[in-house]
């Protein structure tokens, strides 16, 4: 009997699962490959936003440059919101710059200073600081107060102009927004991250000198000070300082810029300003490193 | 441009339907200078859209949209918004740009598609101002100004600059009674001066009681620009038939 059923018997049939409709059409693959597609599919949009982010800020990149050695690009309009932007980024971002510079001179300078006379390395002073703080602190920190005060500003604008279809207005009234909004915005934003740069190295090399000065850790005069720093100072650094200000400004306005601009109808701020902030830090950490490498 | 040749030419213009709320056909439309078209549509997003479609915003997928002579498919994206500058629209919503003044919204087209001096340009606003029945030209935020000033506004920017194509998206209904006489009548100057104009309306029958002279009247439907006579027509004869067949 175990071979066989008796008689009379029915079959007891197992029972059947229902094979899933991708794989009786046998023309999909099946269930597990189909998540890894799905799972492969995800990655590559993933990494397809980030890249064509990169190439949208590279195309935009040179379309500034571009734009901005015709002179008929600078009408009117488009030298207003240039005076405009410079005056918010620059005469607005002085107080920050000076407060953050004074504090950074006050924490990197002195210490440094009392640090090296302990350590009997006083002469390494000037170079130190100049590698340091004006080279690598001051165009960080420079970038972030330009990304905080101005560049969000400029996203949060730009992204309600989209979302709000006054980009398409401007289009019907025959006003190209590149050259209107992107144009003025990310020059204006250069120009003012190399003078709040320079801002930024003065004032915290005179604020940790002040501070050495009263603590007593320093006995030079402040002239000697600077001439120290300044004699410290290599062609590379002279090259490299004001590349990477100019760079990190210009990043960040176009960045900002090109965020606010591709928002879509689904966006809101919640969702624009951690994106716009994001790539923000990313192109100035990029930035300067690869400026540093590079030069 | 030829002084013969039509301000605005639609030759069996057919944009990607899914770029636009437009109906999947080819629409044709012929104006000369001095001639006004109006368009009877319900449909608001379709008035835009078709506004879209004569500015050159829209690709197309077959026939040509022609514009003082010029085809949009062939200017350069430079060109293509300066021609964009010599029209005029009065969109459905106001289309305010928020970061600007009312004042700096008329003016900024003007500004920056010509080099008129800056009191040229505010002396015409004020006239276009006072012509609607505002004070002068209004310097608040739009987000707080009233609707009706607010509409005021957009016919002075719609009209700035003498522009040779004007689309009218902005349904003149029985309620907007106190901006229908200044419109018609700086409509009427504008087509007098050799510009053409496409009027969009709900209500077909509002522009028969006013004494203007719409060369064209058409209708805005699934199978294009229709013109009403040809409607009109097809209704009775269908009636007629009707009629005769029934015992």
């Amino acid at each position: 009997m175990s071979g066989g059923l008796a008689q009379g018997a029915q079959p007891r049939e197992a029972p059947i699962e229902e094979p899933p409709l991708a794989s009786r059409r046998g023309d999909e693959p099946p269930h597990r490959w189909l998540r890894w597609l799905r799972w492969l599919a995800a990655t590559g949009r993933f990494a397809k936003r980030r890249i064509s982010f990169l190439c949208m800020l590279a195309a935009a990149s040179w379309g500034v440059l571009r734009e901005a050695i015709r002179p008929l690009s600078w009408r009117r309009t488009v030298r207003h919101e240039f005076r405009i932007t410079m005056r918010q980024a620059t005469i607005g971002g002085l107080a920050t710059t000076f407060v953050t510079a004074s504090l950074a001179g006050f924490a990197v300078v002195s210490e440094m200073l009392y640090w090296l006379g302990v350590a009997g390395e006083a002469g390494l002073a000037g170079s130190l600081l100049v590698t340091v703080l004006v080279r690598e602190l001051t165009p960080l920190l420079v970038g972030l107060i330009l990304l905080g005060r101005s560049g969000m500003l400029t996203l949060t604008e730009f992204g309600m102009l989209k979302v709000g279809g006054q980009v398409r207005t401007m289009i019907s009234q025959g006003i190209d927004p590149f050259l209107l909004l992107v144009l003025p915005r990310t020059l204006a934003m250069s120009l003012s991250g190399f003078t709040l740069g320079m801002l930024f190295a003065a004032v915290a090399l005179v604020m940790g000198y002040i501070v050495s000065a009263a603590l007593g850790t320093t006995q030079d005069s402040l002239w000697t000070f600077l001439d120290k720093v300044v004699s410290a100072m290599t062609v590379r650094d002279y090259m490299v300082i004001p590349a990477k200000l100019f760079a990190i400004g210009y990043l960040v306005g176009l960045s900002s810029c090109l965020t606010g601009l591709t928002a879509s109808s689904e966006d809101d701020l919640a969702s624009l300003m951690p994106r716009g902030f994001v790539r923000g830090i990313l192109v100035i950490m990029v930035t300067s490193i690869l400026l540093t490498l590079a030069v | 441009m030829k002084a013969t040749d039509p301000i605005l030419e639609l030759d069996a213009a057919r944009p990607y339907f899914d770029q636009s709320a437009l109906p999947n056909t080819s629409f044709d439309l012929r104006l000369m200078a001095g001639e006004c078209a109006l368009v009877v549509t319900h449909d608001a997003d379709r008035a835009t859209a078709l506004s879209d479609l004569c500015s050159g915003m829209l690709d197309l997928r077959r026939g040509s949209v022609r514009f003082m002579g010029l085809d949009w498919s062939e200017l350069g994206h430079e060109r293509a918004f300066a021609l964009r500058g010599r029209i005029g629209r009065l969109p459905q919503r106001g289309a305010w740009i928020s970061m600007l003044r009312t004042h700096v919204n008329i003016l900024l087209p003007q500004l920056h598609h010509t080099r008129a001096p800056l009191d040229t340009l505010v002396g015409q606003g004020v006239e276009l101002a006072r012509q609607v029945g505002l004070p002068g030209l209004p310097v608040s935020r739009p987000e707080t100004m009233p609707e009706a000033d607010l509409m005021r506004a957009a016919c002075v920017r719609a009209f700035m600059g003498e522009p040779r194509l004007l689309l009218l998206e902005h349904s003149i209904s029985a309620d907007s009674d106190e901006l229908t006489t200044p419109l018609l009548n700086l409509l009427t100057a504008s087509l007098d001066r050799g510009a053409a104009a496409i009027c969009f309306t709900r209500d077909n029958s509002l522009w028969r009681t006013q004494a203007f002279p719409v060369a064209h009247r058409l209708h805005l439907l699934e199978d294009g620009l229709t013109p009403m006579r040809s409607i009109k027509a097809n209704t009775r004869r269908s009636i007629k038939t009707a009629t005769m067949r029934s015992p």
